[in-house]
């Protein structure tokens, strides 16, 4: 019983930072730029086939994704510097209206373009041997999703809080203008805040293909739960995104063990709605 | 003098007739006994641009978007289906009952958002998250539902009229929709002139002022949530009825709210003609790109790029303004008084 339980948290909480992850995407762009960005999940899906095709001619796993999330990033610059600049014309709220429009229609056209040329579905077989701790036996993906997921949020946090970048990334979400008047220019910031969220969904999208099949289709998926994930932890708050999606995550799991799956999503989109309900001002 | 008011008028109203006179010869111009899919496809345009008025409703006239149409028309169809095979009774019933629990959904959120001064973006989330709860539960509940193998459903027809008639089937769900169009139109156009008309003019522009005024805020966007829900609650079932199978499927994110919303921008928000152009102008690209698979989905997602980037205003609108601009209207009307 214990080791079950031990089984599913340690599942529970891999989930978690996989979301954590998706929810960051959101809240970066979000919180600096007020664009929900629908791409996420394609970033994801991007960088897991990327990943796949490259496995093929470069050795490991961790290599090939590096690269995989280094192509994401470009990708997304590239989007950056063209489409969404046009977004960030716009201000208040005909930028987030005109920002869920634009990226809605650009992870349709993307999606389709990947249901053409890589129908199928990927899954990132790299058998990591499961652990024996205490009678339990812990899923081996699990356990090296958490460990490199807590270094990457050390990385995220000093990024945040000790470089110069990361300092004016706060300035510019907590205001504009002050930041302008301070030297920061935001749109440099908001680009580099993109490419930045587009690579963390690369990764989390890497590390979602160890243990799930990945196709098309999943970038809708991966998308609504990034968006739910980063309401329920408060859009502009990154360490708030951070702590919903380890809850989430483990309540999915044990919610799903118990109830089956489809509750397992009920339950985040029911938790999104319910935060939105009770602190609908956290969005305007 | 009066003569020239009530001439004046029935100008006035000559595309109104024009439009529906078109829409009663479709049947027997395009019709084919032996071939149903382009009725289906006829039927499929006056669907989506009858959803589309429901959304000019709701989000044009209150700026409520909302993004869970394909979940309301999967409640109202499968509430009319469910409940009709429980009381062994005509759907023809149970659609007002489908009708009811959708607009009795669709206005308890626009309650809960009026109430609690939800953003036009918070609003859209929290229906889009509603979607994605009714797909899961409706997937989930196979035992009810059916699941994603769904529940054949053909009992929206009317064959005492096909026999009384000689009409097909295809025919005179036609009609019935073009019935249930005209009657939307009638309720849109006399919500506009009225005082409700310039509520929610007033309301558009400044919630607050609108109170101010002694508007009833909530009340007035409950009513239209409420009054969009029904009519896409209410025409759910036809859509189940011209596929014939009430399917989860049917009512995606991507299959009926991209494609309403890719419709209503087409034809221009607050149009009263536009839905129905827009919806003819969308399902006639859906057909012609069905036969290049996804091609189908980067075309759309590409078509809605552009349209929110270059055109918000609406394609027709603008076509129109650029008409009137060049004075082109002008340069007709001075053709024919023969200057």
């Amino acid at each position: 019983m214990l080791a079950q339980g031990l089984e599913l948290l340690i599942d529970g909480l891999a989930r978690g930072v996989i979301l954590s992850l998706f929810g960051l995407g959101i809240t970066l762009v979000f919180g600096l730029g007020e664009i929900l960005n629908l791409l996420l999940g394609v970033f994801a899906v991007v960088a897991v086939i990327a990943c796949s095709l490259l496995l093929r001619a470069v050795p490991g796993v961790v290599f090939a994704g590096l690269i995989a999330v280094a192509l994401v990033a470009l990708f997304a610059l590239v989007l950056d510097r063209t489409v969404i600049s046009l977004v960030y014309r716009e201000d208040g709220e005909d930028r987030i209206l005109l920002g869920i429009f634009v990226t809605l229609g650009l992870s349709l056209f993307f999606e389709g373009l990947l249901f053409i040329y890589y129908p199928g579905s990927v899954f990132l077989d790299v058998a990591v041997p499961s652990i024996s701790v205490a009678g339990a036996n812990l899923t081996g993906s699990s356990v090296a999703v958490i460990g490199a997921a807590a270094v990457l949020f050390g990385l995220i946090y000093y990024f945040f809080n000790h470089t110069y970048l990361g300092i004016g990334t706060q300035t510019v979400i907590q205001d504009e203008t002050g930041a302008v008047l301070c030297g920061i220019p935001p749109r440099r910031v908001q680009a580099i805040i993109f490419v930045l969220s587009a690579a963390i969904a690369g990764v989390a999208g890497v590390f979602y293909a160890l243990d799930a099949e990945v196709t098309p289709a999943s970038s809708f998926t991966l998308t609504s739960f990034a968006i739910m994930v980063s309401i329920v932890g408060g859009v502009d708050s990154i360490s708030g995104t951070v702590a919903a999606g380890i809850v989430l995550g483990i309540i999915m799991t044990v919610a799903g063990s118990l109830f089956g799956s489809y509750l397992a999503t009920v339950t985040l989109f029911a938790a999104a709605i319910a935060v939105l309900i009770y602190k609908p001002e956290q969005i305007s | 003098m009066n003569v020239d008011n009530t001439l004046s008028s029935l100008r006035g109203q000559l595309p109104v007739v024009a439009v529906f006179a078109a829409l009663l010869l479709v049947p027997p111009l395009f019709f084919d006994p032996s071939t149903t899919y382009l009725s289906r496809r006829f039927i499929t345009v006056m669907i989506f641009a009858i959803f589309a008025m429901a959304l000019n409703i709701i989000f044009g006239e209150t700026d409520q978007l909302i993004l869970f149409m394909g979940g309301i028309a999967a409640v109202g169809s499968y509430t009319t289906v469910l409940t009709a095979e429980y009381f062994a009774v005509s759907p023809w019933l149970t659609l007002f009952v489908g009708a009811l629990v959708s607009g009795a959904f669709g206005g308890l959120i626009c309650y809960v958002a009026a109430r609690r001064q939800f953003t036009v973006i918070v609003l859209a989330i929290v229906t889009f998250a509603f979607q994605m709860i009714i797909m899961e539960v409706i997937v989930g509940l196979r035992d009810v539902t059916g699941g994603t193998t769904g529940i054949p459903f053909r009992d929206l027809a009317l064959p005492a009229v096909e026999n009384l008639t000689g009409m097909g089937a295809f025919a005179i769900q036609f009609y019935v929709l073009v019935g249930v169009f005209a009657v939307v139109f009638g309720v849109y156009t006399w919500l506009t002139n009225s005082k409700y008309g310039l509520a929610f003019a007033a309301i558009r522009q400044d919630e607050f002022a609108a109170r101010a005024t002694g508007i009833d805020v909530i009340k007035l966007k409950v009513f239209a949530g409420f009054l969009a829900t029904a009519i896409i609650g209410f025409v759910g079932p036809f859509y189940a009825q011209a596929t014939g199978i009430v399917i989860p499927g049917l009512f995606s994110f991507n299959g009926v709210d991209v494609l309403v919303l890719i419709i209503l921008v087409l034809g221009g928000l607050r149009s009263r003609f536009g839905p129905l152009v827009g919806a003819a102008i969308v399902i006639y690209l859906d057909n012609l790109l069905s036969q290049f698979g996804q091609w189908r989905t980067v075309t759309f997602g590409l078509l809605l790029t552009i349209l929110f980037i270059y055109f918000q205003d609406g394609v027709l609108p603008m076509a129109k303004s650029v008409y009137e601009e060049r004075g082109i209207r002008d340069r007709l009307a001075g053709l024919r008084s023969g200057e």
